[in-house]
């Protein structure tokens, strides 16, 4: 696809003044200046995920204008994410990485601790106290012990969607706020329906209960309820009373709790990455589900008569203050042994441009990295779009910590076995937090 | 007879020529594309993996690996997670394998006659061996998923919805149906092939003994049969023990480690936790489980004790 001569002008014409401005300029401390300025060079960027939106946006509007502005040749992979740590870590050892990769938050600190990725905290100095100001919402994202190591290209989080219609089906007011997710619950018991047998046939609240799901859902009510996952040393702090009320809330969900009965079934079913029309919301099997931000959008842009809200995070209780999973999304990083570093933080530059970031995320229904694009007609015309950016000051990411992965897939497996009633939740808690502190002390 | 004799009906001793001749070299030129190949692709990855089982490497840090010996071994022998992964995988093998060699046997035995069309039954019946095992997966996770074939068939006989994949009684169970079902076309092929090779005149002197059709196939065709029988058993031992694609496509190894079996166990440790020396051990030691098991099996078809 050929862009509009236009907008391909445009494109090119602002990427090569923000070039001058942010991206070409050197410092003594950078290492290996980029002599050629790009011209003539090839840069292999992966990129996480393989949208086929995100990939006709990058291969047909952004590369395109990127190569005219600075003569260089852009070749771009998208990898399937299940498939990504995989080839950076064959690639690495054969020496086969590309210059540029992106991936979750969650991977940035090993990269960072192995050295397998530049520093770019003198980068980001050389952008203007404005443009770091409008990015600082998704910055903190990318830095492990202080250093910035990767660049958010957009932001997410989980929050809870639910069906309007089946709130005044139940009697509820479509449009009532929450300042707890115990007032949440209270809901879902109103809006869980059952079979004469008593089994859940609509689950009233229906939390992630699949793997990572399951770590992400326990963030948000750890965080919820006033606790962290992850002390400022790096050391397990989910040990708590704060960590053991949001797993008894989160298994309360489908086991039921202190008399209550459960507002949710299906325990491990994945539903979080299907397809919009096989949405639990969709499908009528669930009344309220947590999803991200572009699951939510995704829902919107394919039903546009189905009537979904947005429910802002929530405290635990009533006192506690808001908080949910979230923040800064996937990112790219530099490649430490590339042969271009200049060149590669110019297209990181690029992509979060204000205008180029706006395009590109909106391709795959995402939320904006910029600050001020909370002002856009994107955001502010869709409801959805913009519930997700007033969000954005409560959510919470993972520890950017080394070893976090395999930290994230021990809680899982402790989350689980609570989650299919297999020993006490206290028991469990101490036995996850037991597992997750031994994976972290090893991988420092 | 005299000695003269002797000396004329003795061959004469033929010369020995020496270095290579040209036929060597022809033999060497034609050996070498495939022993370069199994060299290269087979056995120097094979002592590598074995170096890389007794030391610690993590192919994201520089330094390349670090030897330590036995003690990814002894970490093998404390790990309750492998363990129980070994047990999965035997389980796994004991739940295709029987039904899967039964079923094959009595296909086979269907289709070794000789009626029109019977080449088509044959390739159909053949069919699901010849699609990827991930595609044969994706398909049967849809079959599975909530609104697929099978809880369509549960709604019609009235039954509740089933979620088989993500139910840790019944999830391993049903990869093993998959498992089974794409399976049972090469075994029948094999099975066939064996049947076809017992000759006609077996079956004519029972018949001339009074057998009848069972006392054939209990006294002809399994005795038959069986070298053949072994063989498939002793191959579906060895691919079975080394089952990941479709459990990493039907249930990532879930629910509750319920189908993590020993291949998907090293796929993650060496993959997502970049601890490929460990890796490299679990492999080693599934290798053992798996040739041991192959070597119980070829022992019974020669009727060798040990």
């Amino acid at each position: 696809m050929k862009l509009p001569p236009v907008r391909s002008t445009a494109a090119v014409l602002a990427l090569t003044a923000s070039l001058a401005l942010t991206g070409c300029g050197q410092s003594n401390d950078q290492p290996d200046p980029d002599a050629s300025g790009g011209a003539g060079a090839t840069l292999t960027v992966w990129f996480p995920g393989n949208d086929p939106a995100e990939v006709r946006q990058v291969e047909d509007v952004i590369i395109p204008a990127f190569e005219s502005a600075t003569g260089a040749q852009v070749e771009a992979t998208f990898v399937d994410w299940g498939d990504l740590s995989t080839k950076l870590s064959a690639a690495f050892a054969s020496g086969a990485a590309p210059d540029l990769f992106g991936h979750g938050a969650a991977a940035v600190a090993d990269y960072a601790v192995n050295e397998r990725i530049l520093p770019l905290t003198d980068y980001v100095a050389r952008w203007s106290a404005e443009d770091r100001q409008d990015l600082s919402a998704a910055l903190p994202g990318g830095t492990v012990d202080g250093v910035q190591y990767m660049i958010p290209l957009r932001m997410d989080g989980q929050l809870l969607a639910y069906d309007k219609a089946d709130f005044r089906a139940a009697g509820l007011d479509p449009e009532q706020t929450f300042d707890s997710w115990e007032a949440i619950r209270a809901a879902a018991e109103q809006l869980t329906v059952r079979a004469a047998d008593g089994s859940i046939t609509r689950s009233g609240l229906l939390m992630a209960t699949d793997p990572i799901g399951r770590q992400q859902s326990f963030a948000t009510l750890v965080q919820a309820a006033g606790g962290r996952q992850v002390d400022q040393s790096g050391k397990v702090d989910f040990d708590t009373s704060a960590g053991l009320a949001a797993l008894d809330f989160y298994t309360g969900l489908y086991l039921g709790q202190s008399g209550q009965p459960a507002v949710a079934s299906g325990v491990g079913v994945p539903y979080s990455s299907n397809a919009p029309e096989q949405q639990p919301l969709v499908l009528d099997t669930a009344s309220i589900t947590m999803l991200n931000g572009n699951g939510i959008q995704k829902i919107a842009d394919a039903k546009p008569d189905f009537e979904i809200g947005v429910i802002a995070p929530a405290g635990l209780t009533a006192g506690d203050a808001p908080a949910a999973f979230g923040g800064p999304g996937p990112g790219l990083m530099i490649n430490a042994e590339t042969k271009h570093p200049d060149l590669a933080w110019q297209f990181i530059t690029h992509l979060v441009q204000p205008e180029v970031n706006l395009d590109y995320i909106k391709t795959f229904g995402g939320v904006p990295v910029r600050l001020s694009a909370a002002s856009d007609p994107y955001v502010t015309g869709n409801p959805i779009m913009t519930a997700l950016v007033e969000a954005l000051p409560h959510l919470r990411p993972n520890p950017n910590v080394p070893g976090w992965v395999q930290a994230r897939d021990t809680m899982d497996q402790y989350l689980e076995q609570a989650l299919n009633a297999k020993a006490a939740n206290a028991e469990l808690l101490s036995q996850m937090a037991a597992a997750v502190d031994t994976v972290l002390t090893q991988s420092r | 007879m005299t000695a003269q004799a002797e000396t004329r009906t003795a061959p004469a001793p033929v010369p020995r020529r020496r270095g290579w001749s040209r036929l060597h070299l022809a033999g060497l030129a034609m050996a070498a594309p495939a022993t370069i190949f199994i060299l290269v692709f087979s056995l120097i990855p094979v002592v590598y993996g074995l170096y890389l089982s007794l030391t610690r490497y993590n192919p994201l840090r520089r330094g390349g690996p670090e030897w330590i010996g036995l003690s990814n071994y002894a970490s093998l022998a404390d790990s309750p997670q492998f363990w129980r992964a070994l047990g999965v995988t035997g389980l796994f093998v004991l739940m295709v394998l029987p039904p899967t060699v039964l079923i094959a046997t009595g296909l086979a035995v269907l289709v070794n006659v000789r009626v029109p069309g019977i080449g088509a039954i044959r390739s159909a019946l053949y069919i699901p061996n010849i699609i990827s095992l991930t595609a044969v997966s994706m398909i049967w996770l849809w079959m599975y998923s909530q609104h697929g074939l099978f809880n369509q068939i549960f709604a019609w006989f009235g039954l509740p919805e089933q979620a088989l994949l993500y139910d840790e009684r019944t999830a391993l169970a049903a990869a093993a149906v998959m498992r089974v079902w794409k399976a049972l076309g090469s075994n029948m092929v094999l099975l066939l092939a064996g049947l076809q090779s017992i000759p006609n005149e077996l079956y004519e002197a029972a018949r001339v003994d009074g057998a009848g059709k069972a006392a054939q196939f209990r006294h002809v065709t399994v005795p038959g049969l069986r070298p053949m029988l072994v063989f498939v058993i002793a191959m579906d031992i060895i691919y079975l023990s080394q089952s990941f694609a479709e459990i990493y496509v039907l249930t990532q190894g879930g629910p509750l480690a319920s189908t993590t079996t020993v291949n998907y166990l090293i796929y993650t440790t060496a993959f997502q936790y970049n601890q490929f020396g460990l890796s490299s051990a679990m492999a080693f030691v599934l290798f053992a489980f798996v040739a041991g098991l192959s070597v119980i099996t070829m022992r019974n078809r020669t009727g060798d004790r040990p």
